[in-house]
């Protein structure tokens, strides 16, 4: 079942079978003639995918026909990379479309329900920053109809786990099927916060052949939760991947406030791992109150010694489209980072002084050729710690 | 000794005396200094109002003011007269560097091409991904120091940028 959801163009398939509504899109390609002739048929925008990903690497829009040779080539290479199979199909891009995502529970008994939503719209390279639930542009009766549709195509697949089956919804609220995430996806705090449910052991109740210990009815939402993904990532540079030694770290507490983190003082972040360092989950009793708690926690968060996602999160919590729940998956390439917020004078005054303080002490530090041999330089930086 | 600080768009004189009195902009002010960590986090109470400030990164300087990002730059005084450009920001040659190790795969630019900030100049493969490293500011190219296709360490200058 899970190889059968897992590859896409498969899950495409049992989702048409299901009668849940699909893009337009491809089986696997040959090769890049046979590709690029589909992309003609199809319309571009298109968008390309490794038939056996997930996570969203490996994807590539291709805007125009002559843009396609050279897409198909880095499409193919990081499929081959990052999943081992270089399979790829196609699909028609779907513009300013939220990304809507439906948490399922299957026993083996043949049960599934639904849990609600997660918006994980706000993405970079399709990969996901912010997730919240329920979603701000979800009403009652689009909730119900994705549940229903996840609902019947994990029983179509015949599918036992907890799961995700991810849509587009357009701007007239139509949807179509993504994928399904044959997993606990990193996001399912958000759920377990509103439902109040622990996931993980559910998923370990099912694997152990027990029951859902309750029925679609049972279920209860209450509130809203938000989630921030710190990554260590440059957003002022384009989220470009940092790595390094994590100098200094402090986390968020308080009331509604979760944190699932690997991050502690002294920690390298290596350079040939996912980017994710920790997450921060915020519940209130509306959403009003979600992004009030997530704003302060994230201004008590610090992370020093490598750039952090965390300059994103923080603007983004206060940006007028994300207040107001009006945004889709173009809501990042359209921030602006230079876009600061002012400082008062007091504030001005203490970090001009801070700043020189830092240089100060970084110079001294560094005071030493930087044309020594690195096993030099590794002795000296060891002599000094 | 004279600095001029750079935070985001605004520019703060600041004086260290050697009697350890601050001067903000030409005032003298009541600050008490803590380093809270070694060169990476100071507590700052300036005229009665608490401050945290912790070092985000050295190079290029980023702050976190008491949660909130600021981008900063510190020219002193030698080089004020000088006439040089900041340490951090406003450099007259500005570096790109390969941000973590990884495979080059293209380099978009050649020698003497002008470029906008924020332009894409090459193409860098690490974690798995294809990473765009985009134009730290905008200028012409003086030097490509990196071949497509070579693996490069974290650090290494690939690109030189004479900004404008």
């Amino acid at each position: 079942v899970q190889r059968l959801l897992g590859e896409k163009t498969a899950a495409r398939r049992l989702a048409r079978a299901a009668g849940v509504p699909v893009a337009e899109g491809t089986e696997p390609l040959r090769d890049a003639a046979a590709a690029r002739a589909a992309a003609k048929e199809i319309g571009y925008p298109v968008v390309l995918k490794p038939a056996g990903g997930g996570g969203g690497k490996g994807m590539r829009v291709v805007g125009r026909d002559e843009e396609f040779e050279a897409a198909w080539r880095a499409a193919t290479g990081e499929a081959s990379a990052a999943f081992g199979a270089p399979a790829l199909y196609l699909e028609r891009l779907i513009t300013s479309a939220r990304h809507i995502e439906m948490q399922i529970l299957a026993d083996a008994q043949g049960n599934v329900v639904w849990l609600g939503e997660r918006d994980c719209s706000i993405q970079r390279r399709h990969q996901k920053l912010i997730e919240e639930s329920p979603g701000p542009s979800v009403g009652e009766g689009l909730r119900a109809e994705l549940g229903a549709a996840a609902v019947r195509l994990a029983e179509r697949a015949g599918y036992v786990n907890a799961g995700t089956v991810e849509f587009l919804v357009d701007p007239n609220g139509d949807f179509n099927f993504l994928e399904v995430n044959t997993r606990l996806q990193v996001e399912h705090p958000v759920t377990e916060m509103v439902t109040g449910l622990d996931l993980v052991a559910l998923q370990l109740r099912i694997a152990a052949g027990e029951g859902l210990p309750f029925t679609q009815d049972q279920i209860t939402r209450s509130g809203a939760a938000i989630e921030c993904r710190i990554t260590a990532e440059d957003p002022m540079t384009g989220f470009v991947p940092a790595s390094g030694r994590v100098a200094l770290v402090r986390e968020p507490a308080g009331p509604g406030i979760r944190v699932d983190s690997a991050l502690f003082s002294g920690m390298t972040v290596p350079s040939e791992y996912d980017s994710l360092l920790a997450k921060v989950i915020a519940h209130g009793r509306d959403r009003e109150e979600a992004i009030s708690r997530m704003r302060r926690a994230l201004a008590e968060m610090r992370v020093s010694g490598i750039p952090t996602s965390l300059a994103f999160h923080r603007a983004a919590l206060y940006e007028q489209d994300f207040v107001a729940g009006r945004y889709d998956t173009d809501f990042v390439s359209r921030w602006d980072p230079q876009k600061m917020p002012d400082l008062s004078d007091g504030v001005a005054g203490a970090a001009a002084l801070a700043a020189v303080l830092a240089v100060r002490a970084h110079g001294e530090r560094r005071a030493v050729p930087v044309a020594d041999p690195t096993w030099a330089r590794a002795g000296r930086e060891d002599a000094l710690r | 000794m004279r600095y001029e600080v750079t935070l985001d768009d605004r520019r703060v004189r600041v004086e260290l005396g050697e009697d350890g009195r601050f001067t903000v902009d030409d005032r003298v002010v009541a600050a008490d200094v803590r380093e809270t960590a070694r060169g990476r986090q100071w507590s700052i109470i300036l005229e009665s109002e608490s401050h945290e400030i912790t070092v985000v990164t050295h190079e290029p300087l980023r702050l976190d003011v008491d949660g909130r990002d600021v981008r900063a730059a510190v020219i002193d005084e030698r080089a004020l007269r000088a006439g040089r450009g900041a340490v951090g920001l406003r450099t007259a040659r500005v570096e790109l560097r390969a941000p973590m190790p990884g495979l080059l795969k293209a380099v978009h630019v050649q020698e003497g091409d002008r470029v906008d900030a924020d332009a894409p100049l090459a193409t860098l493969e690490a974690m798995k991904m294809e990473n765009e490293l985009l134009a730290p500011s905008a200028g012409r190219i003086a030097k490509v120091r990196a071949t497509a296709g070579t693996k490069v360490e974290a650090g290494v200058v690939l690109i030189v940028i004479a900004s404008d």
